[in-house]
């Protein structure tokens, strides 16, 4: 890979994705030419409801997809100046769990019951250790459960024997056993308690730093993006709609599905006697419509909405949104 | 006037291996008619199995329960039955609660059918009212739970518990398995409802903005008891119990410009087998001290605003 390339890129560079699943004979479009780049120890926050494609785009990098069913159909992945979907599998699975690694949704699944949560740590250390690299895997391990909160000495104890927010810590400590460069965070939350949930993302926002990882951050939950991301991509039928700084998208939200996204959560601070949803359910991925993924939910579409795909426009603030009213909306709502 | 719902010194307690858990200890509280309570706390403070024991999904262990003034505590056969008509529950997930194999009006008739007050004709008219009362297309009748999202699955479970004219219904986590834009919809829903039909909810929910948004009183419970209980607006405003602060300051904030300033507690849920007799939260506690392992007992500190902390005045 010649030099210049790998300054000109982001660290992690995301182009024109395209994934597919193939279903009864049809054709899923889970994610449809997304672009995402991430420098290093900087979080990108990709926000979106069920089944938008979060999960597949952060499964397309490791290149962890199922082997039937899915196909990454085009589009390159930049780690550092590398593509990583031209590798060889032999040389990802040197980077997974060692330049990359992932923390799943669930750490009640992600854990395997039948081994020690030490050794499960000890493992991946083992792994990926360098020829004439002394690193003692256990030591590591036993290392890991402290910087995560857990002491040493439950190494030999299984994932049964831990409450869920334990278990992911220890899901914490496998994905940074190794200081990775990227760390793929896919709800890390989700599964957990308001209050295990502040520790938990405190502690995933001091090892970050401590390492300087770049994060990519999947969620659904606007107020931990709020907390911890820098960039915010939000993601609508595998298409990104908006994409911005935390700022620009929080400050001047401009897509109407962020809006009514924004606006359907029940305000803290605010009474308000009815929520405002959005009306209407997410598209069938196997029959898109052929204009913006949103309109068929949008208030404000027109005919030129559902004619072709949307291009990317520049908000007044400079961020990123695909929508063609954008302007006109702007107007009408002041 | 008597209220919908009242209970007094409710325990639960499960048997287990090493010794009783207590899922449920010591809860007293009523609900006034048309009003919402609403019941938050972590996974595992029995917030769930007091929604249960309160319709008699489990049998309670001690204290009463009251439905419009009738004890209830220990009816059986016929008048447990007739009682349960009057209180219904929606569950959380919408994927599991509904039977895979029955189409959606069948699943929506069912409680009709049991009752047997109903002719034939009368169940299939209310059948279609109701489906058209949760706002789900007439068409979708002979459809199965797996042709459904998850949001109009929600709307099949409120049919069916609404199937009977229940006065109380509990509402456990009605929402959390559902998207934002979806979950607005089906609470929207849920409060209309309660405003056409006089409805009486108990709401029990780990999100705070949706209980904020929904309730009038709310509980927050932890590790089986209650710990705090008043009006929504004052616990939001002026949280007394050190564990409802630690609470409210967790959740993430979507205000970029005003983080919220964390109080990360240490630790997480004790057991709650064989529990301590003291203040259950001590241990997670920054303002515990020896007074702490003694019983606690809940105060009426001002009208309506009730605290379970014998340290309430020095830590406010």
């Amino acid at each position: 890979m010649p030099d210049n390339n790998k300054t000109q890129l982001p660290f992690l560079d995301i182009k024109d994705l395209v994934v597919e699943y193939v279903s009864d004979g049809e054709i899923v479009h889970a994610v449809n030419g997304v672009d995402l780049h991430l420098e290093r120890g900087k979080t990108l926050g990709l926000v979106g409801e069920t089944g938008a494609g979060k999960t597949t785009i952060a499964k397309s990098i490791l290149r962890i997809l199922p082997d039937v069913g899915a196909k990454i159909c085009g589009g390159q992945v930049h780690l550092d100046g590398e593509n990583l979907l031209e590798l060889q599998e032999v040389d990802m699975r040197k980077i997974r769990g060692n330049k990359i690694s992932m923390i799943f949704q669930d750490p009640m699944t992600a854990l395997n019951p039948v081994q020690t949560v030490g050794d499960q740590i000890a493992e991946v250390v083992h792994l990926h250790l360098e020829h004439g690299d002394h690193t003692d895997p256990v030591a590591r391990a036993k290392e890991m459960l402290e910087i995560v909160g857990i002491p040493a000495e439950r190494y030999h104890e299984y994932p049964h024997q831990f409450s869920g927010g334990m278990k992911q810590r220890v899901v914490i400590a496998i994905a940074l056993a190794c200081n990775p460069d990227l760390l793929l965070a896919d709800e890390p939350t989700t599964a957990l308690d308001v209050t295990i949930q502040a520790q938990v993302l405190d502690l995933i926002g001091d090892l970050r730093k401590k390492y300087n990882t770049a994060m990519l951050l999947i969620t659904h939950d606007m107020g931990v993006v709020a907390q911890v991301c820098d960039d915010v991509a939000v993601i609508y039928a595998g298409t990104i709609l908006e994409y911005g700084t935390k700022r620009q998208v929080f400050k001047h939200p401009t897509h109407p599905y962020t809006i009514g996204l924004f606006g359907a959560i029940p305000d803290m601070n605010e009474d308000e006697e009815w929520l405002h949803p959005i009306d209407g359910l997410p598209p069938d991925p196997t029959n898109l419509p052929k204009g913006c993924a949103f309109s068929p939910r949008c208030p404000y579409a027109t005919d030129e909405c559902r004619k072709e795909p949307i291009k990317i426009y520049k908000t007044p603030d400079g961020h990123d949104c695909r929508c063609c009213r954008m302007g006109a909306i702007a107007k009408k709502e002041g | 006037m008597e209220p919908v719902i009242r209970v007094e010194h409710l325990k639960k307690y499960f048997a287990t291996p090493g010794g009783p858990l207590h899922a449920v200890d010591d809860v007293t509280f009523s609900i006034e008619a048309g009003k919402t309570l609403g019941v938050v706390g972590e996974s595992g403070c029995g917030k769930s199995t007091l929604g249960r024991t309160i319709i008699h999904l489990h049998e309670s262990t001690d204290g009463k329960i009251f439905l419009d003034g009738r004890d209830i505590t220990r009816l059986k056969g016929k008048e447990l039955r007739q009682a349960r008509e009057k209180m219904q529950i929606i569950f959380q997930d919408p994927y599991s609660s509904i039977d895979p194999r029955k189409t959606i009006s069948s699943t929506v008739m069912e409680p009709l059918k049991v009752s047997g007050r109903y002719s034939r004709k009368e169940i299939a008219d209310k059948t279609a009212e109701l489906m058209s009362l949760v706002g789900i297309d007439e068409r979708l009748r002979l459809a199965y739970p797996h042709e459904l999202d998850g949001g109009r699955r929600q709307r099949v479970g409120i049919a069916r518990a609404l199937a009977l004219d229940p006065k109380f219904v509990v509402c456990d986590e009605p929402v959390s398995a559902l998207d934002v834009s979806i979950q607005a919809q089906v609470l929207n829903l849920l409060k209309k409802l309660q405003q056409d039909k006089g409805l009486t909810y108990m709401f029990v929910t780990h999100d705070m903005s949706v209980v904020r948004h929904i309730s009038d009183d709310i509980c927050v419970m932890y590790l089986g008891q209650v710990v705090e209980k008043c009006p929504s607006k004052e616990l939001f405003a002026m949280p007394l119990h050190p564990y409802t602060k630690a609470l409210l300051s967790a959740i993430p904030s979507t205000d970029i410009d005003n983080p919220t300033k964390r109080e990360i507690l240490k630790g997480e849920l004790t057991s709650p087998i064989n529990p301590k007799p003291g203040c259950r939260f001590a241990a997670r506690c920054p303002f515990a001290t020896e007074a702490c392992e003694q019983p606690q007992v809940q105060e009426e500190v001002s009208p309506g605003h009730f605290v379970r902390c014998c340290r309430i005045r020095e830590v406010n």
